[in-house]
């Protein structure tokens, strides 16, 4: 274990030191990605205006703001696309080098998603994350959240960054076939906003619909720990939820394992 | 006339390429498509999950509003299509010198970046928009007589001018400082507002979308004037106003730009 930290935490390391070089456009990209949950917030707010029910979806208007903004917080803070450095590693044929290194390549891109993850939780994750709490209480009347649910959450926060960087490892594979990385990013990203919840909590589909999402490990990513966070776990329910989240974590492990070998026993890489 | 005919020609020649292109990755091409149309669709699933709850959002029903979302599409979908290589100058092509090549031709240079490229990934948007639009349309809640046929028209074409004159404008920032793509993104995607009627927003953001970077105009605010009951044709003359200032200003940006550019490397 300390051996696996000494080889691997000089990944994070680097990564959280690039992303502190290059800060200038962050805070724009920051504002831009704030921009949906707004048109959310606004949307939402005129959603519950012309509801005659108070509770849409198991939610109050109230708790729709919190689900909004701490969807955004986890997404940010979960959704660390490796994706996109194994495709770039496979297009430009770097793979190799990295299988002849002496070091398990999945291993050092999650250490290095780490040290992304650690970066955007403090800028912006903490922040909106505080000014959320603040406009909670203040603006809303509502309690503060407890330590003991706070904690709760960092754990499956936690979970759910493992879950997603595990599915986007295998998904990363894809460029194995097709070099056209952007579209099939895109879809992705299209795809996942729909299934993690970030679009629309998961509780607004039909009941068959939402059987289905219980099997996949999506609901897992975002939905699982902003729902711990608002409360709407308890008891037996909360360790359930918790415990498919570990499962996941060990399926998508096995599962990438299984890719992988599959894959770069066939690889052939020009040049050299 | 016979510059026009000569570019017109270019013009040809270079859109064969482009299908060439889509002959050869058809995959690619797939994928593409198939990003934009996804984003595109889940907008509509989350309306139709939303009207699940409530009959009407502040006063629109789930036609109407489908109808917006679709028709906010088509120009955004014409602008993609054809002035893609914009997004280039703004991140790559200013800094890293290889802005000389469209100085040295004897061709006018805004043609040349624009057709250097097509984008296949706008058929994904123009599709949704087109499917939704002519759904809409089926649902009985859109005005369809020769007049607004013609406005329709206009209005498409107008709305497309104004998403290019905003991306040239800040592509165009990028002759000042090497690098405006973070500039063009937080534009661009403000035009994801205008989706929804705009009187959902705060009155600061409703400004912003309305006259400064002026979205409503290619979306909201022309849609209304096609749905049943919605407001004058004036709307559109404004709409076409607005283009051709933006336009003319975009492009003067531009110009003066490519007198500042200088190259990189020695």
């Amino acid at each position: 274990m300390r051996k696996a930290i000494k080889i691997y935490a000089p990944f994070s390391i680097n990564e959280l030191k690039r992303q502190m070089a290059y800060k200038g456009a962050f805070y724009l990209f920051i504002l831009i990605s704030t921009f949906g949950s707004f048109i959310s917030y606004y949307l939402w707010m005129a959603v519950y205006g012309s509801s005659e029910s108070a509770v849409l979806g198991g939610l109050t208007q109230n708790e729709m703001v919190v689900y909004i903004f701490m969807t955004y917080v986890t997404s940010t803070i979960v959704t660390i696309s490796i994706s996109d450095w194994v495709s770039e590693d496979i297009v430009k044929g770097t793979v190799s080098m990295n299988l002849i290194k002496p070091i398990d390549y999945r291993m050092s891109l999650i250490a290095r998603a780490m040290g992304d993850m650690i970066y955007r939780f403090l800028f912006p994750g903490v922040i909106i994350w505080i000014g959320l709490e603040i406009y909670k209480v203040q603006v809303l009347g509502m309690k503060v959240t407890g330590i003991l649910t706070i904690l709760t959450y960092i754990i499956s926060a936690a979970m759910s960054f493992l879950i997603f960087v595990l599915f986007d490892f295998c998904f990363g594979m894809i460029a194995f076939f097709t070099t056209y990385i952007f579209g099939m990013l895109m879809a992705k990203e299209a795809l996942l906003s729909f299934l993690t919840g970030q679009l629309i909590p998961l509780s607004f589909f039909p009941a068959g619909v939402q059987k289905v999402f219980d099997f996949l490990p999506f609901s897992s990513m975002i939905y699982t720990p902003v729902m711990i966070y608002l409360g709407k776990y308890s008891g037996s329910e909360l360790g359930f939820v918790l415990l498919r989240q570990a499962v996941w974590v060990v399926l998508l492990y096995a599962l990438g394992s299984l890719i992988w070998k599959k894959v770069t026993s066939r690889l052939v890489v020009l040049g050299g | 006339m016979k510059t026009i005919k000569r570019y017109l020609r270019l013009y040809r020649i270079l859109i064969s390429q482009f299908f060439k292109v889509i002959l050869q990755s058809k995959v690619d091409f797939f994928m593409g498509l198939l990003g934009f149309f996804l984003t595109q669709i889940f907008g509509i699933v989350f309306l139709f999950l939303v009207f699940q709850q409530i009959p009407s959002l502040n006063g629109w029903t789930l036609n109407q509003l489908i109808f917006i979302y679709g028709f906010a599409q088509i120009p955004r979908g014409i602008d993609h299509l054809f002035t893609d290589n914009i997004w280039m100058v703004a991140w790559h092509t200013v800094v890293n010198g290889e802005f000389d090549r469209y100085m040295l031709r004897p061709m006018n240079v805004f043609f040349q970046v624009i057709s250097e490229k097509l984008q296949p990934d706008a058929v994904g948007e123009l599709l949704v928009g087109s499917i939704l639009v002519v759904y809409s349309i089926s649902k009985g809640v859109v005005a369809v007589d020769g007049f607004h046929v013609l406005m329709f028209v206009v209005s498409i074409l107008a709305g497309a001018v104004i998403y290019t004159s905003i991306k040239l404008f800040f592509a165009s920032i990028a002759f000042w400082v090497k690098i405006s793509g973070p500039f063009l993104q937080a534009a661009y995607e403000m035009a994801d507002f205008a989706k929804y009627p705009t009187e959902i927003y705060a009155k600061g953001i409703r400004f912003v979308i309305t006259w400064v970077i002026p979205f409503a105009f290619v979306a909201y605010l022309p849609a209304k004037y096609f749905l049943i009951s919605g407001s004058t044709a004036a709307v559109i003359g404004i709409e076409c106003g607005i283009a051709a200032v933006f336009w003319v200003i975009a492009y003067a940006l531009f110009q003066k730009g490519l007198s500042v550019y200088e190259s990189a490397g020695n």
